[in-house]
């Protein structure tokens, strides 16, 4: 293959990457999976019922995983009996988003059902509106996983099936949406109501903000903020992961001669130790800049 | 998140019934297809389908068990740790077992299971006290639903067959992933200290029959195997299953409104 072509397709795929990356944070965000989800499924208990989407579909990993594999089988079914690949790709993750949809309203009406005691009520209108949103997020996030695998199948000849590659990089865009993005909306809109860095005290558990700037918060509310930083983040993250996993060996062509492999082990080392430096100083000028949490000693004073 | 703080689940069913349900089920299912593909036809496959669908409700029981220990974010970790285990002890049991291969496959995965609970208990300290049989039992039910679900998408467990048709093609993916989150997804869904035995039961068949409309939908292109009786009785189970799950909701819920405020505090005393 021409290096260029290469550079290309890895441009498409990180591109492509990218996109599912954010897309995946942002319906995690509307539906409240993942980090969030605790603090949304304790509210009722801490006497705070709520009008927020709360689904969990055994954590992030496993349920992008599904809705790719979902996508994978779909499109290779079709694709075997002659479909267009662009067809059988959007069949594929058309399907995967309405099974995802069906574990997304499971998940809702059982969660509420099973709080009976603290009261939660069961907000219909929050189904019927939140559902679309989460399908159709889940519906792009599946498009690009199959899109960014089924060019790794065709053009970088990677060995594995389309539905096994489309499993481990659901896997790999829910672990990253969990780790990357969920938090900011975890740590950050849940907890708008209190000062900036002060953690997650005790006192404050379940006490998560309800109301919105007009009317009573949802899950969209929620995906509104974190379309500003957290998706956007998620999607770096997930390009970046795919697109510097891939580039090394795109580069440094293996199949023309250890050298060249041993070049992108080299190069691949390189990137991680230069991430890991990059991180380290991000945090230490965070943690300068905004410090950790003091308590304001006048005010007690005063009191 | 625990609800039932080491006390165990609530049951309206007990456990070794369901155990029952799901050891004979499952093997009735998966044997019946593979003899009567070859008596009468492809469309017998969706038996297996059938079977998968006992296993998945068997595996749901048994994470249910093991949840209300209070495991929270570890229960998706062992239940995929335990149908990790099942498709060892599946390949092996096809493997070496040739028609009694599931019969084998089921032991094997109830061994090691029961090896890892040990370790998990012992070695690793986690205790909870009904770990062992509760890995046995989920890696047992995902050996069921592994081979249900393989027969289901090209009516033989035959190993040379599952191997070219089911794992080189990659759909044993769909099979782990779509059966392991039908064992999951269940409880999982249903969490809270108000969580009803039959309601997650629902959701457990509900979800097994979406793993059933999947394996259909391989089957379609497998012509040992037929996918569209497979999806539509896959399709038949889920609209009852899912009915009934709504109707259970609508017992155990709060309140079902269309729409509302929060409600009151007066209302919260």
């Amino acid at each position: 293959m021409e290096p260029l072509t290469g550079m290309g397709v890895m441009a498409l795929i990180g591109a492509a990457a990218t996109i599912a990356g954010a897309s995946e944070d942002l319906e995690s965000d509307v539906g409240s999976q993942s980090n969030p989800n605790s603090q949304v499924q304790l509210a009722p208990q801490m006497m705070y019922p709520h009008r927020i989407f709360n689904k969990a579909v055994s954590g992030e990993p496993p349920s992008n995983a599904l809705m790719c594999t979902i996508g994978g089988t779909v499109a290779s079914v079709l694709m075997s009996s002659g479909t267009s690949i662009v067809l059988a790709l959007t069949i594929g993750a058309i399907l995967a988003a309405a099974v995802h949809g069906t574990f997304s309203v499971s998940a809702h009406l059982g969660r509420s059902a099973s709080q009976k005691r603290f009261k939660q009520p069961v907000y219909l209108d929050i189904i019927r509106s939140h559902v679309p949103v989460i399908m159709g997020y889940s519906f792009i996030t599946t498009f690009c996983i199959l899109v960014v695998s089924y060019l790794m199948i065709t053009v970088l000849q990677h060995p594995f099936p389309l539905p096994l590659l489309a499993f481990i990089w659901g896997i790999t865009v829910g672990a990253i949406g969990s780790s990357t993005g969920d938090v900011h909306y975890g740590a950050e809109r849940e907890f708008q109501n209190v000062e900036f860095g002060s953690g997650l005290n005790a006192a404050n558990s379940g006490n998560i903000v309800r109301k919105a700037e007009s009317g009573l918060r949802n899950g969209i509310d929620n995906s509104w903020f974190c379309a500003k930083f957290g998706g956007p983040v998620t999607g770096i993250a997930f390009g970046m992961t795919v697109f510097l996993s891939g580039w090394i060996t795109v580069v440094f062509d293996t199949t023309k001669g250890d050298a060249l492999g041993w070049a992108s082990v080299i190069a691949g080392a390189i990137i991680v130790l230069v991430l890991i430096i990059w991180n380290r100083n991000i945090e230490v000028a965070a943690r300068n800049a905004y410090g950790p949490y003091k308590e304001d000693e006048k005010a007690e004073v005063a009191a | 998140m625990s609800t039932g703080g080491g006390k165990g689940a609530h049951a309206q069913i007990s456990e070794n019934n369901i155990i029952a349900f799901g050891i004979a089920g499952g093997l009735i299912g998966i044997y019946a297809a593979y003899f009567l593909v070859d008596l009468i036809g492809g469309y017998m496959s969706f038996l297996a389908g059938l079977g998968a669908i006992c296993g998945i409700l068997w595996g749901a029981s048994a994470v249910r068990r093991v949840s209300s220990y209070g495991l929270g974010t570890g229960v998706p970790s062992i239940g995929m740790l335990a149908l990790g285990i099942g498709l060892v002890a599946t390949l092996f049991g096809l493997a070496v077992g040739g028609i009694a291969g599931p019969i084998i496959s089921v032991i094997s995965a109830a061994i090691i299971g029961y090896i890892v609970g040990i370790l998990a208990n012992r070695t690793l300290g986690i205790g909870v006290p009904i770990m062992e049989q509760s890995m046995t039992e989920i890696a047992t039910s995902g050996a069921i639903i592994i081979i249900g679900l393989s027969t289901a998408m090209i009516g033989t467990f035959n190993f040379e067959e599952v191997v070219i048709e089911v794992i080189a093609t990659g759909y044993m993916a769909v099979i782990f992933i779509a059966g392991g989150l039908a064992v999951l997804h269940p409880y999982n869904a249903n969490l809270g200290p108000d969580e009803k035995q039959d309601r997650t039961f629902a959701t457990a068949i509900e979800k097994g029959a979406i793993a059933m409309i999947l394996a259909g939908v391989v089957a379609s292109i497998n012509e040992s195997a037929s996918g569209t009786l497979t999806i539509l009785i896959g399709l038949l189970i889920w609209y009852i299953a899912f009915t009934e799950f709504y109707k259970l909701v609508k017992r155990d819920a709060y309140k079902i409104t269309g729409s509302g405020l929060l409600p009151s505090k007066e209302e919260l005393e």
